[in-house]
């Protein structure tokens, strides 16, 4: 082969490489270009252990003393949801069951796939009506079979001035370790 | 890795396909001239990319739209460059399609047997312009909806069915929620479909006729790939340089203050469309909106035909140019119009100024459900400037202004009142000359008062020098937030001065002699007690006629208070809002 048809062959490679290359830019930049937005949210719950505000939920007195449990709103003193900023507002809803001043919350949301669980009075369980998980009064799961991996979720209660005080969040669904979400 | 290409080749066929993409004939070689379709596709392409992505944070109703807007701008990781992108290729788009179209009718490719695809073009010209002003709208800031409301006003200017059309596509009377649902769905759906739909077309004629090419042929006949896709890779990259570059060097697209019914802004649209803005200031806008486009529509159609002698060509040539420049010459005098005209110079700083504060009221407590509009409407320092602008730039000024920054048409015959009760403003009101000009009381009876007569103008030199001095004790007693207060002493001392207790003051007439401080009794002139504070500002304002101020001897001061001319919450935030400054 003489040099000029290599010179021209390899002319030829160049061309074809740039092509590509220039081509592949143009084609990826407008995907590119949005990306970091798109993955915004995920940014946005990596490393941040954000610290869970007190909620106040009822007066301690609104509580039946016989142990019954009884479901109540959470009002959220200021809740932002990207960006509309909410004040007291009801951000999610729970049981409370009190014995002497000790109040236990259960989040109304199955462990299991995050249905409303309900309370039954006849059987004084809760039942939750999606995929028929059960829990004794305890939270604690009740039929071997049970969907859910865990006991009903609880959070921190405290009783300040007559009413009861709580830190509400949410759980990671599905899991047998019950794992905030952030 | 053969075997599954072999495989899905011997399926669908792609490498024909490919082939038949890639080796179309280019007779004459490869030409920088014919990249510019190729970089539209790559524009309007990216705006598809970057539009669905931006779909993922938009939320079309009044009272989200600014609101999820200023979201993906401030606090979306990297929103602000996607938002960016999207904002500088539509603008890109436009140079484009000019270039494109230039090209098309100078090589005379609109000519038969192209006519078809010509038509096209100008179909797909329009669905652009049309996205671009659906898109102005939707941040829903005051530049948009003002500007855009205008466009919808042109609308109805169509024979018989205007108003219908506007309507529909205004989604009522009103601009509200639904005008922006209507502009979102036909800025992401109905317009990009159209789009979509005429780009195939347009690019199947194309390949049908092949590229038009000047004989004699300037070099021997080549493929598209990879001569010419090279040419325009290369342009497109050159065009993508330009957005980013335009992307970073603006921080993005800009976001006005949100979109306010009752806030006056001056409505201009993209410059792209300045040329028709202009002209509308010439011809009545059923001009405008109706015959103007009929006849560009039937001049478009007719063009091919008109092209086909050499005449005809280079009458639409000359046509083309003539309307170039026409519309470069209507956008340079617009834009040299706007630039010496102080009112919209001001109405521009004035709406960057509203920006600026509804970004700093947001980072401070954020969005409330009612949006960020209502924010700036019941943000005191906004208020008190607009009411500053409303009840008292007609006879005082602020800075020389009405308060927001807008010149006043009206002589000033009352105190400028920037840095009202500070100690500059007080020493230049003791200084005789100041004070019987317009800057204080040139305009008004004060002028030839007592005060201006028999005092300020018969000081000697010695004695003017302690001026400064009583400036001094009189400021202290405004309290103002950005001066120090004084010392205990010192102000004692002071005092002594305003009583002329050493008698500095020649003839033996002391400040006390008329105006009070700390005292029941009324003196002639208006009380001094707490001049300028708080309390003092707003009972001054409520009546100037109390007997603790002018009295009978008030010169026009409306008597705001005391005949309801404004609420008590009003008044204290005018007070607030002239005390809390100084002058510039």
């Amino acid at each position: 082969m003489s040099t000029d048809e290599e010179h021209s062959k390899d002319r030829r490679k160049f061309i074809r490489v740039a092509t590509i290359g220039a081509s592949a830019v143009c084609g990826l930049f407008p995907l590119v270009s949005g990306v970091p937005a798109v993955f915004d949210p995920v940014k946005k719950g990596a490393g941040k252990k954000s610290s869970v505000p007190w909620s106040r939920v009822a007066p301690l007195a609104s509580l039946p003393e016989d142990g019954s449990p009884a479901k109540f709103e959470v009002i959220q003193e200021k809740v932002v949801d990207a960006w509309t900023t909410y004040k007291d507002i009801p951000v999610g809803a729970v049981y409370l069951t009190r014995t002497n001043n000790e109040v236990v919350a259960f989040n109304l949301k199955c462990p299991h796939l995050g249905c409303a669980i309900d309370y039954r009075k006849q059987t004084k369980d809760y039942f939750c009506p999606c995929h028929n998980s059960s829990f004794a009064l305890d939270g604690s799961v009740t039929t071997e079979n049970s969907p859910s991996p865990r006991p009903m979720d609880t959070m921190e209660t405290k009783v300040e001035k007559g009413q009861v005080w709580i830190r509400f969040e949410h759980f990671r669904p599905n899991v047998a370790d019950k794992i905030p979400l952030s | 890795m053969k075997l599954i290409f072999d495989w899905l080749d011997d399926r669908s066929g792609y490498r024909n396909l490919l082939h038949e993409v890639l080796y179309e004939k280019v007779p004459g070689g490869a030409r920088w001239r014919y990249v510019w379709g190729s970089c539209l596709t790559f524009a309007f392409f990216t705006q598809v990319v970057t539009g669905t992505l931006l779909w993922m944070f938009y939320s079309p109703s009044t009272q989200t739209a600014w609101e999820s807007v200023y979201y993906l701008q401030y606090q979306v990781w990297g929103g602000w460059f996607l938002r960016g992108v999207h904002h500088y290729m539509a603008q890109a788009m436009i140079v484009l399609l000019v270039l494109h179209l230039m090209q098309v009718v100078i090589d005379g490719a609109y000519r038969a047997p192209r006519e078809l695809n010509f038509w096209f073009g100008a179909m797909m010209m329009g669905v652009t312009l049309a996205l671009s002003l659906t898109g102005y709208l939707l941040p829903w800031d005051q530049k948009g909806y003002w500007a855009t409301a205008v466009a919808t006003n042109l609308m109805a200017e169509v024979p018989w069915i205007g108003t219908a059309i506007q309507k529909i596509v205004v989604g009522g009377v009103e601009y509200g929620h639904h005008t922006l649902t209507r502009f979102f769905a036909l800025h992401a759906g109905v317009l990009p479909a159209m789009l979509v739909g005429l780009v195939f077309v347009h690019i199947y004629l194309f390949r049908k006729h092949g590229i038009h090419v000047k004989e004699p042929r300037p070099k021997k006949d080549s493929y598209f790939w990879p001569d010419q896709i090279l040419k325009d890779a290369i342009a497109c990259l050159a065009v993508l340089f330009a957005v980013v570059a335009l992307t970073v060097y603006f921080n993005g697209a800009p976001l006005g203050p949100p979109a306010d019914p009752a806030n006056e802004f001056p409505a201009r649209p993209e410059w792209y469309f300045l040329f028709l803005f202009q002209l509308l200031k010439y011809v009545p806008a059923f001009w405008g909106a109706v015959i103007i486009p009929a006849f560009l529509v039937l001049w478009i159609f007719l063009q091919p035909f008109i092209g086909a002698s050499r005449p005809g060509h280079q009458l639409n040539i000359g046509f083309w140019w003539t309307l170039i420049a026409g519309s470069v010459a209507l956008t340079l005098l617009a834009f040299s119009e706007d630039r010496s005209n102080l009112r919209h110079a001001a109405a521009l700083k004035e709406a960057d100024w509203q920006a600026k504060r509804v970004l700093s009221i947001v980072q401070e407590e954020g969005i409330p459900p009612a949006g960020a509009v209502s924010l700036l409407r019941k943000d005191r320092e906004n208020r008190g400037r607009n009411l500053f602008a409303a009840q008292c730039a007609s006879c005082h000024r602020y800075n020389g202004h009405d308060g927001r920054g807008y010149p006043v048409d009206d002589t000033q015959s009352a105190p400028e009142l920037a840095g009202f009760a500070s100690v500059e403003w007080i020493t230049k009101l003791l200084d005789h000359e100041h004070y019987i000009s317009d800057e204080y009381f040139g305009g008004t009876d004060f002028k030839n008062g007592t005060m201006a007569r028999k005092v300020l103008s018969k000081y000697t030199s010695e004695e003017k020098e302690l001026l400064p001095r009583i400036a001094l004790l009189l400021s202290d007693m405004a309290k103002l937030p950005y001066q120090d207060s004084l010392p205990e002493k010192e102000r004692e001392e002071l005092l002594a001065l305003f009583y002329n207790d050493d008698l500095v003051f020649q003839d033996g007439l002391a400040c006390i002699d008329c105006h009070d401080i700390d005292s029941e009794e009324e003196g002639y002139a208006p009380d001094l007690t707490g001049y300028g504070s708080d309390e003092w500002t707003v009972a001054f304002i409520k009546n100037p006629e109390d007997e603790r101020f002018y009295g009978e001897e008030n010169d026009r001061m409306p008597c705001y208070g005391r005949d309801s001319k404004l609420t008590d919450e009003e008044i204290q935030i005018l007070s607030d809002w002239i005390r809390a400054s100084p002058a510039n």
